[in-house]
């Protein structure tokens, strides 16, 4: 977590997308694209594969993004991905959400569901766990297929486990 | 002992006493037959001259001549010897019996009392050898019952112990058989718990398979969306 490395990369990414003026934008990109990689293999691999040369590399990033992203995020991930740090882009990009949200005086609630939050259970949900805990959060959901159903939410180190995946591991226990 | 002594000294008496009572007059011409004939025949050649017929004629026809011939035939007295043999003979078996007496019997007294001795040691050693078998018959018939005793009573204690370890074989072989039951009861017990256990997790995993799979089916974009709603209604609801 407090990796040099990845605090700096993530201070000059949060320096870049402010500079740029959307930083929201690219923060949820950022977001989002840091998720398919967490999840992807492939992709994480092909991208930190110091064997591929680096412009091959960020062809692959500027393929993936390109039109669909902001110019500014497929930059900053071309980028890290071009300095060689593609495997540690998801702490990277978390430290930066959590960063920005620290520049907003808010905690990170990383949401894990099987469908995506609306925008209304979004701010729901961020309500209630500021009811809950006395914490301003700012949510970020990852869609998770293996949560079945419900919502698992991460602040910090406090989990919030509603899923039906727990409710089912509870059963298997249970049975034992 | 005095019997055999008098016996002795009466034998040579009672010979003595025979030979001079039935002893008579030795024959005067000679000692034998022939030779008194040859002194007859001898006489009646001188008397002939040397006349040998008129020998022969005298030996047929002289009656005289014939008893004086016959007469030779008459056997001297067999028992009275002549005087200067019983003289001889006397002296001589005095000297004899003297010597006898003086040295004969003693030599054969003490022959017969060295003899009697002997023997009678004899006896006593033969009775000392008969005790000292007796003793050595009866240390062994002792030695005998003792060691029949002996045997009987190793063959007693062999039985005993003989007896104490079969027990002790039957108490082991009980001992280990009953650990056995009890292992083999144990470990069918645990054979069944653990197959109880297995089965049970069987019938839960395709239980949960099964149930995961249904919700799965029966989690529609709705049915999410108030999983999610009610979720979030319980972490507004649960304050702290």
């Amino acid at each position: 977590m407090a990796d040099p490395t990845v605090t700096g990369y993530a201070e000059a990414l949060f320096a870049v997308a402010e500079a740029e003026g959307d930083l929201a934008a690219v923060e949820d990109e950022l977001f989002r694209f840091a998720q398919a990689l967490r999840s992807n293999d492939e992709l994480r691999s092909t991208l930190a594969d110091q064997g591929v040369p680096a412009a091959r590399r960020q062809q692959v990033v500027e393929d993936l993004l390109g039109g669909k992203a902001a110019a500014t995020t497929t930059a900053l991930v071309s980028m890290v991905v071009g300095a060689g740090r593609a495997a540690e882009l998801p702490a990277i990009v978390d430290a930066l959400v959590e960063r920005s949200a620290a520049s907003r005086n808010k905690a990170v609630a990383t949401v894990r569901s099987a469908v995506d939050l609306t925008a209304e259970q979004r701010e729901r949900l961020a309500s209630a766990i500021n009811t809950r805990t006395g914490r301003q959060v700012e949510v970020k959901v990852v869609i998770d297929p293996t949560v079945l159903g419900g919502v698992v939410t991460e602040i910090g180190d406090d989990i919030i486990d509603g899923s039906v995946r727990r409710r089912l591991n509870q059963l298997r226990e249970s049975f034992r | 002992m005095r019997n055999r002594r008098i016996r002795l000294l009466a034998a040579p008496l009672l010979a003595l006493v025979g030979v001079l009572a039935f002893a008579g007059p030795a024959h005067a011409a000679g000692a034998t037959v022939g030779a008194c004939m040859a002194e007859e025949i001898e006489h009646l050649i001188e008397e002939a001259h040397g006349d040998l017929d008129h020998v022969k004629h005298e030996l047929h026809d002289n009656k005289k001549v014939q008893e004086e011939i016959e007469g030779c035939f008459e056997a001297p007295n067999p028992i009275i010897p002549e005087v200067n043999e019983i003289i001889w003979g006397g002296a001589a078996f005095l000297i004899l019996f003297v010597l006898m007496v003086k040295k004969g019997f003693p030599a054969v007294k003490g022959a017969m009392d060295a003899r009697a001795e002997r023997i009678r040691s004899d006896l006593d050693a033969a009775e000392q050898a008969k005790a000292d078998a007796q003793a050595v018959q009866a240390d062994y018939e002792s030695r005998l019952a003792d060691a029949k005793g002996e045997a009987s009573r190793l063959v007693d204690e062999a039985r005993v112990a003989a007896d104490q370890v079969r027990a002790d074989l039957i108490a082991r072989a009980e001992a280990d058989a009953a650990g056995i039951r009890e292992r083999a009861a144990a470990e069918a017990e645990a054979s069944k718990a653990q197959a109880i256990a297995d089965l049970r997790a069987e019938v839960s995993g395709i239980a949960l398979g099964a149930a995961e799979r249904v919700v799965q089916s029966s989690l529609d974009a709705e049915v999410q969306g108030r999983l999610i709603d009610a979720y979030i209604d319980e972490v507004a609801g649960s304050n702290g």
